[in-house]
């Protein structure tokens, strides 16, 4: 089986590897990277738990091959707060309850980032459909779409 | 304890939001759960083969292939463990041995240098298998000609307060019998039977299960899990494998969502048999979402009969329940949960003449543990629908009825326990209210029909008589405070009440309080299990005792230092304050290096370590024919859920507009935390609700994944979630607490069919109430209508 | 039962530079090659093992794979590998093609589209997919490129059943072109899921209709329909009812029933097919309903 030899840009700093062609995107951050924020749920895309932002949009890392990162802008939970100061909706989320056990949320994190990123004044309609690629067995999805609304309020 | 009394104002930070304090880590990636931790390039990585058949016997299995295979370290199987294991009832091997029982039993493990190789290595097993016939219901299961799953039932190793039947599919058979049922008929003006049913779910926590073990070259075990049980887990394996407890350590990182799931032992013991064979080698087993499916627990399903006899002024004089519950193959927790539901089997109501049957039935499904609820969402679905039933029929108001039956303080209960102080009619009022109970309001669209409706519960933490909790504090030199617990975070918040409620106690500000995590049975003190809502009260006790244990140790030193009386000081905000002299000195240091005696006579005092501990000391026997005595449980926590939805007449979908909680907490320690485990039961009750079932065929589940086991998302939620917290404080709770974790699941789902009853007129007796479900009952229904005019 | 594997099987992957890279490749290794754009799919079945590709082709990189271009004469062409958020946000779907746009929106969730492309979607001919139904209604063709060079498919000849798409060996899909839609065009998309967002279809309907002048009714309908069939299907005897009476209720039911008699669901773990077909004739009667409406605030 081929290696190949990629490059990419995760949480701002640049990472050269060697990897398999069948090495997720996820396994790689995982274990390559020890970037253990972004959890595994499901391995098919249907949980979210595996979300990253690639170039600026939210992605299944699951469903992506290391490869294909090669070039790419990776973000995960790692990477939201920087230079000392938490994101808003990590604020948000520690205030409102945003989340219980803490699996779900590194993911929904990224994708409420994305979602503030492309429409800052979003409706509770729209942040409860950009979750739908996210479940949550704790908290009924009640304060995770507080503290997003909360963010949004506070400017993003 | 006179200051812990709930008549006085609870002292700070007891009954306030504070923010949870595991959260940080939480939204930063910081937090580690087992898939997390480091191990090195040593892991090793297991994957199991799994029975194909509901029911067989193992007649040769062939691992040659397997073993040779390169990068294959070892291969287990039922010939490398052969004690029982299980919570109540030892009756499962850690690898099947002769006979398979459900699809998924492990047959083999394979240790392999990576989990790919040890997936591959487990297709190149052999096994020959003589297929039985199963057994796929458990009314099957209790007649006398179905095949037996566990012919050696008889032999099994058995808690005293279960009674299983050898010779039969039956592990538990629980009786009520109060008053006198069969007088009690002729009385009644209304009598009401139903047969309700209820599948087979799973919880679904969004981390699946993961273990990593390591055995020593000496033997010592070393368990990392993502558990509810660290001590329960280290106890069973320590049994099953006849090692001793110490010699097990269990370390227990965050957990991804339990709901009950990861409670006693599943994977675990598998992950520390295939580490035997490979000393050194941490080998870790991850199940696959799949897998987690249908090879953990699943909630277990019940067929409930149930009959109600009331009055016509609409008392309810008597209530004859039988439940067949579908256990599985093996029952680790189902023989309580059997046990449980027969004494909680008339709801919380006041009835006078009771008869109970309550069958744990082993059955080829996947094995019954406990979920959030721990029977009783199962049974509410029943109790509370044929509840409506009977007050339709006596024409009363639904709200009036329950309001005229349920419990209340001082009632005796279906097992003859006196009841404790409960906030319940308040709960109902409340409740309904929050929906505008008794106006009708119009629905949103011409297709669509509106209907409210609403279910009260009960549930006791379901437990042994004697489980207990244990705490210690430990000051630090800048009197910070390690809080030393064996509770689990599983996501309900316990480390931030339980790190509130050592602040109260001991005195000291809430940002002092470090929870000495991960849990580790090497250092932590013992606890029971992270289960049946039962912390809260019981860790609280013994946090509470630990902090004032802890407390008097420094008052006297400090009493000592100033010659005071320890009677006189306090320790408020981390300072010792004298009430008499006005003296007051900060603990900070004081608390390790103690304080000099006048004149270099030497030092007083020194490390401070508080340590406490609680069990529960009254709870008596039931009678086993009667199910009676005198105190079966320690307390009971009560609510009502109110529901006001809509109905799309047609395609059959229900939406929520808007669903009222009410639960007595006794105390809250955390209100916006208490609010917080009230939507997430509801939303998970929801999703039991109209969502979720696993299906089988010929005991083949057939939806092992997400994208046929639906689960709730963000759009499926109800529109608004109301919660309301009542306080009618527990006697023997810290400031009157008691649990509130499993409770709110647990009158969702009848809730919403009463609710869909009042909308469109359809009585649904099987849960879930799929959209196709309710589409089918309404097209019975006009075809019945048609044919009647 | 087959469990699929924890992780992914081995295999090669190369990203192709050109489409006679992509057909040779194809042709000399017809079992053991794939192509993959966004992976939603194949990397499920090659976990459960029903797909064993040796060589993983990605071709989302290939010249004009990722386009998206309008031109109000010819239309909409999309390449294959155009995601279907890509689609979605475009200004001339958001614009023109709107029941694209709002079959997207149906369509699994915000991440996964980030990922899944149209080409995918259709070249798996599930009888789910949310596009199929789509591309059958707006009349889409398919242009396919093999060792004989390029080929156009119209949609409406492309499925050939669950799975089964009319590529031929060595071929595959580089664009989709939609036409210009009819003017005055309205439409909507219905799509029942077990929950409410997110699920793969029950059944889904995707209703399109524009004043024409040529028919009776004064209003040309094109209907076609998913997860009712092995493919997605159009439904012309309903369509030609709806051409030929006015629109009214009687008629919208008539049309429903005609769906509803046309369509050919299974019974399976996800819905029976009494209820599919019952849902065949609500939601077709909801979409032409919906959409006389907005044909009346146009008109």
């Amino acid at each position: 089986m081929g290696t190949h030899r990629i490059t990419l840009t995760v949480n701002r700093v640049q990472e050269v590897a060697e990897v398999p062609s069948n090495l997720t995107l996820l396994d790689f951050l995982r274990e390559r990277l020890a970037l253990t924020g972004t959890k595994n749920g499901c391995s098919t895309g249907e949980c979210g738990a595996c979300t990253v932002m690639m170039n600026g949009e939210p992605v299944n890392s699951c469903l992506v091959l290391a490869v294909e990162a090669d070039g790419a802008e990776i973000l995960t939970i790692e990477g939201l707060a920087h230079d000392g100061q938490l994101d808003t909706l990590q604020k948000a989320f520690i205030e409102l309850t945003g989340t219980q056990c803490g699996f779900c949320a590194p993911g929904i994190l990224i994708s409420a980032r994305a979602l503030l990123n492309r429409n800052p004044h979003p409706s509770e309609a729209e942040i409860r459909d950009a979750l739908r690629g996210h479940l949550c067995r704790c908290t009924g999805y009640v304060r995770i779409v507080e503290s997003i609304q909360a963010a949004a309020k506070a400017g993003g | 304890m006179d200051e812990m009394k709930h008549t006085q104002k609870a002292p700070y930070p007891i009954g306030e939001s504070i923010p949870r304090i595991d959260i940080h880590a939480k939204v930063t990636g910081e937090a580690k759960f087992t898939d997390d931790l480091p191990f090195g390039p040593g892991l090793l990585y297991g994957r199991v083969l799994r029975s194909p058949h509901p029911h067989a016997l193992i007649k040769h299995i062939n691992v040659s292939k397997a073993l040779t295979m390169p990068g294959v370290r070892a291969v287990v199987t039922g010939a490398d463990s052969d004690e029982h294991i299980g919570l109540y009832l030892k009756d499962r091997f850690i690898f099947c041995r002769e006979r398979v029982r459900f699809v998924g039993d492990p047959v083999a493990g394979v240790v392999a240098t990576s989990e790919a190789i040890a997936d591959e290595a487990c297709r190149l097993i052999d096994v020959e298998y003589e297929v039985l016939d199963p057994v796929l219901d458990p009314i099957r299961g209790i007649q006398p000609d179905a095949p037996l799953l566990h012919p050696d039932l008889g032999d099994y190793v058995v808690a005293d307060f279960i009674q299983p039947k050898p010779g039969t599919n039956i592990s538990n058979h629980f009786k009520v019998r109060k008053g006198d049922i069969e007088a009690a008929w002729p009385k009644c003006d209304v009598i009401v039977e139903r047969s309700f049913r209820v599948p087979e779910v799973q919880h679904v926590p969004i981390e699946t299960h993961i273990a990593i073990a390591r055995v020593d070259q000496n033997g010592k075990i070393t368990l990392w899990s993502s558990s509810q049980s660290p001590f329960a887990q280290r106890n069973l394996i320590s049994e099953a494998l006849g090692v001793s407890q110490s010699d097990i350590r269990v370390i227990a990182p965050y957990v991804g969502g339990g709901f009950g799931s990861k409670a006693g032992v599943s994977v675990e013991g598998m992950a520390v048999v295939m580490a035997r064979k490979v000393p050194g080698h941490p080998v870790k087993m991850r199940l696959t979402r799949e897998e987690e499916f249908f090879c953990s627990f699943v909630r277990q399903g019940l067929i409930a009969k149930t009959r109600v006899g009331a009055t016509k002024d609409g008392k309810i004089l008597a209530m004859k329940t039988e439940y067949y519950w579908d256990a599985g193959a093996y029952t680790e927790y189902g023989v309580n949960i059997t046990r449980a539901s027969g004494y909680s089997s008339t709801g919380p109501y006041n009835i006078p003449n009771v008869w109970a049957d309550s069958y744990c039935v082993y059955t080829n499904h996947p094995v019954g543990g406990p979920m959030r609820g721990f029977g009783m969402p199962e049974i509410h679905w029943g109790i509370e629908q044929i509840m409506d039933i009977v007050a339709d029929e006596l024409g009363m108001d639904k709200v009036e009825f329950r309001l005229k039956n349920c419990l209340r303080s001082g009632d005796i209960n279906v097992t003859g326990m006196k009841m404790h102080p409960i906030g319940l009619t308040e709960c109902i009022q409340k409740a309904s209210k929050a929906i505008n109970w008794g106006t009708d309001e119009p629905a949103s669209a011409p297709n669509k029909r509106r209907g409210k409706g609403l279910a009260i519960m009960w549930k006791a933490p379901a437990m042994p008589p004697n489980a207990g909790s244990s705490a210690w504090v430990r000051l630090n030199e800048d009197a910070t405070v390690s809080l030393g617990i064996g509770g689990q975070e599983i996501g309900q918040g316990t480390f931030t009440v339980a790190a509130q409620m050592a602040s109260a106690a001991l005195g000291v500000p809430m940002d002092w309080i470090r929870i000495s995590a991960p849990v580790d049975t090497q250092y932590s003190p013992y606890e029971w299990q992270t289960v049946a809502s039962r912390l809260t009260w019981s860790m609280g006790n013994a946090i509470v005792k630990a902090a004032h244990n802890a407390r008097k140790q420094i008052l006297d030193i400090v009493a000592k230092y100033w010659d005071e009386n320890p009677e006189d000081l306090d320790i408020k905000d981390g300072q010792v304050i004298s009430y008499k002299t006005e003296n007051s000195i900060s603990i900070e240091n004081i608390v390790v290096y103690g304080l000099p005696q006048p004149d270099g006579a030497g030092w007083q005092g020194g490390p401070i370590i508080g340590h406490g501990n609680f069990m529960p000391t009254y709870v008596t026997d039931l009678d086993n024919e009667t199910g009676q005595g005198e105190r079966a449980v320690v307390h009971y926590t009560t609510g009502c859920q109110a529901v006001d939805l809509e109905v799309n007449i047609e395609t059959g979908h229900i939406t929520i507009l808007n669903i009222a909680s009410a639960f007595d907490v006794g105390k809250a320690i955390n209100p916006e935390q208490v609010r917080a485990q009230i939507e997430g039961g509801v939303g998970m009750g929801a999703s039991t609700g109209i969502l979720e079932s696993l299906q089988f065929k010929d005991g083949i589940p057939q939806n092992i994944s997400f994208m046929d086991y639906r689960i709730a998302t963000a759009v499926d939620m109800p529109k608004k979630v109301e919660s309301i917290i009542v306080e009618v404080p527990q006697d023997d709770g810290p400031w009157g607490a008691r649990g509130v974790g499993e409770h709110p699941m647990v009158p969702t789902a009848p809730a919403i069919a009463n609710a869909l009853t009042a909308a469109v007129g359809v009585r649904i007796l099987d849960l879930p109430l799929t959209p196709e479900k309710v589409f089918l009952a309404l097209e019975q229904k006009a075809m019945t209508q048609g044919k009647g005019s | 039962m087959n469990l699929p594997s924890p992780g992914l099987p081995d295999f090669d992957y190369v990203s192709a530079d050109t489409s006679d890279e992509v057909v040779s490749l194809l042709l000399k290794y017809p079992n053991d090659a794939r192509l993959f754009m966004g992976g939603t799919d194949i990397f499920l079945h090659m976990r459960d093992r029903l797909v064993t590709p040796k060589l993983l082709v990605d071709v989302k990189h290939l010249p004009g794979m990722t386009s998206i271009d309008f031109d109000p004469k010819s239309g909409l062409r999309l390449g294959a590998a155009a995601t279907l958020n890509m689609i979605a946000r475009h200004q001339a779907v958001v614009k023109y093609y709107s029941l694209l746009a709002e079959a997207i929106d149906a369509f699994g969730m915000y991440q996964l589209r980030n990922r899944a492309t149209i080409g995918g979607n259709l070249c798996n001919a599930s009888p789910c997919a949310d596009t199929g139904p789509i591309a059958l209604v707006y009349e889409a063709s398919l242009l396919a490129i093999g060792p004989k060079g390029e080929r156009t498919i119209p949609a409406a000849e492309f499925f050939l059943g669950p799975g089964k798409n009319a590529l031929d060996e060595g071929e595959f899909l580089m664009r989709i072109d939609f036409p210009t839609p009819p003017k005055g065009c309205a439409g909507r998309y219905l799509k029942l899921g077990r929950n409410s967002a997110g699920d793969l279809a029950l059944v889904s309907a995707a209703v399109m209709a524009y004043p024409d002048e040529s028919v009776k009714s004064s209003y040309s309908f094109r209907l076609a329909l998913a997860s009712v069939a092995p493919t997605p299907i159009r439904v012309p005897a309903a369509e030609a009812i709806l051409a030929r009476d006015p629109l009214t209720d009687e008629t919208i039911e008539l049309a429903a029933n005609e769906a509803e008699a046309t369509s050919r669901p299974i019974d399976d773990i996800r819905a029976s097919a009494h209820y599919r077909k019952a849902m065949v004739k609500a939601l077709t009667r909801r979409g032409i309903l919906e959409v006389r409406t907005m044909l009346e605030k146009e008109g």
